[in-house]
């Protein structure tokens, strides 16, 4: 069951990351090509938020690690 | 469903707190020795891995124990290492943790583990490389001539783009020059860590949550000592608001204090961790596969196997540089928005954007 769940959850987890540094992505390109002299900040910018992503996305990681390995129960 | 989300927070709470024993023991428990040890390998130990031919492939390290015994008397004993904490009769081995003898309880476990070895060793090489290149910028070079060397070079676009790009930026200007050896050194000690563990025989030190953890509250604490009074403002009582909203806002403000460390020490911890168990499950797969199908397939697989692992150790040279650019730039903001002067008061602003 904690397999299973385990299974799902990053399967989830893996959705909602892809989608948000997706979108992150989808406006930094966009946004470079409009203007490329800006392009420095952008990428810096880009990057702070796609850590923030990245770390909610590896919180939920971290949880199915443990389910997958039976802890706490 | 809030029983399941408490549930799962105890869980990682329960963890935070026992990672290395538990994973260690869960490893262990389970009868004859498997073939690959996945949480062994990225779980603390008090042995150093060493090549096979020295020791035996393990240096084992000293032991501190502040301990009770069963008289309730506290004390503190020194062991060159487990075996003879073992042989001098105090301790035994109980499922491969350290028990005393009579009943007693260990309080405190001051024990010298591999991830501390490990932590000493990156933070002491960028300590030993800032020295080194201090001396010579005191003798001149790279002041009044050119820097000399592939070694000085990277390091001070290291320097300049930590202080500049990191610091300068996010940091208001007359206060940033005061962060910029923290960051320095937070930027330095994390990246050797995270390479480190790239090394064959050595362990990773970020991946430990309890590293993390400290080199996260060291940034909370610096961040709340550079806190001016319109952070603390903008935490207790939101400037601009109705009072009913600030009772709402100001829970969440707090909440915000903590939660940013938190996500700090997380992200580097999984980042890590995750790494290396993906190295080790898909190395795995070449086991699994000779157990299957025989070793033909075992043979078939590792083709596959060690030409991804091969890919994902480059990745991993350039995530370990990533994640210690990231544990930087946000200990940067964070300390930032602490530290930030607010020179307009929100009315003249919002007419002045608006004009």
């Amino acid at each position: 069951m904690g397999l299973l769940a385990a299974g799902i959850g990053a399967g989830i987890v893996a959705i909602g990351a892809g989608i948000g540094i997706g979108m992150i992505g989808k406006a930094a390109t966009e946004s470079i090509a409009r203007q490329p002299e800006a392009s420095g900040d952008i990428r810096g910018a880009m990057i702070l938020t796609a850590a923030f992503i990245e770390g909610v996305a590896l919180l939920g990681a971290v949880i199915c690690i443990l389910l997958a390995l039976g802890i706490g129960q | 469903m809030i029983q399941t989300l408490r549930r799962l927070f105890l869980t990682l709470l329960f963890l935070s707190i026992s990672t290395p024993n538990l994973l260690a023991a869960d490893a262990e428990n389970k009868g004859d020795e498997p073939v690959i040890d996945v949480m062994g390998t990225v779980a603390d130990h008090d042995y150093l891995k060493v090549p096979q031919f020295i020791n035996g492939g393990k240096i084992y390290l000293p032991r501190f124990l502040y301990w009770e015994n069963a008289e309730g008397e506290s004390r503190l004993d020194f062991y060159w290492n487990t075996k003879s904490a073992i042989a001098s009769g105090a301790f035994i081995d109980q499922d491969h943790v350290l028990t005393p003898a009579d009943g007693g309880v260990i309080k405190m476990d001051f024990s010298i583990t591999s991830h501390l070895v490990y932590f000493w060793a990156g933070m002491g090489l960028a300590l030993f490389i800032t020295i080194m290149m201090a001396g010579r910028y005191k003798r001149g070079i790279g002041k009044d001539v050119e820097p000399k060397g592939a070694l000085q070079n990277i390091f001070e676009v290291l320097f300049i783009f930590i202080r500049d790009d990191v610091a300068r930026a996010n940091i208001d200007d007359n206060k940033s020059d005061k962060y910029v050896p923290y960051l320095f050194t937070m930027f330095m000690g994390i990246a050797f860590m995270n390479l480190f563990g790239l090394l064959p025989w050595a362990a990773t030190a970020t991946a430990d949550l309890t590293v993390t953890a400290t080199l996260a509250i060291i940034t909370f604490v610096i961040t709340q000592f550079s806190g001016t009074k319109d952070y603390w403002g903008h935490i207790f009582w939101f400037p601009g608001v109705p009072t009913w909203v600030r009772a709402i806002l100001t829970p969440v403000e707090i909440l915000g204090m903590f939660t940013k460390p938190f996500a700090l020490a997380i992200r580097l911890f999984a980042n890590m961790l995750s790494g290396k168990i993906m190295i080790i499950a898909i190395l795995g797969l070449i086991f699994i596969f000779s157990d299957l199908f025989g070793s033909v397939a075992g043979i078939g697989v590792s083709v596959f196997s060690v030409t991804l692992t091969v890919v994902l150790y480059a990745l991993k040279v350039f995530v370990a540089l990533l994640q210690a650019y990231i544990f930087t730039l946000l200990s940067a903001v964070f300390i930032g928005m602490a530290a930030e002067d607010h020179h307009h008061d929100e009315e003249n602003y919002r007419a002045e954007h608006a004009a």
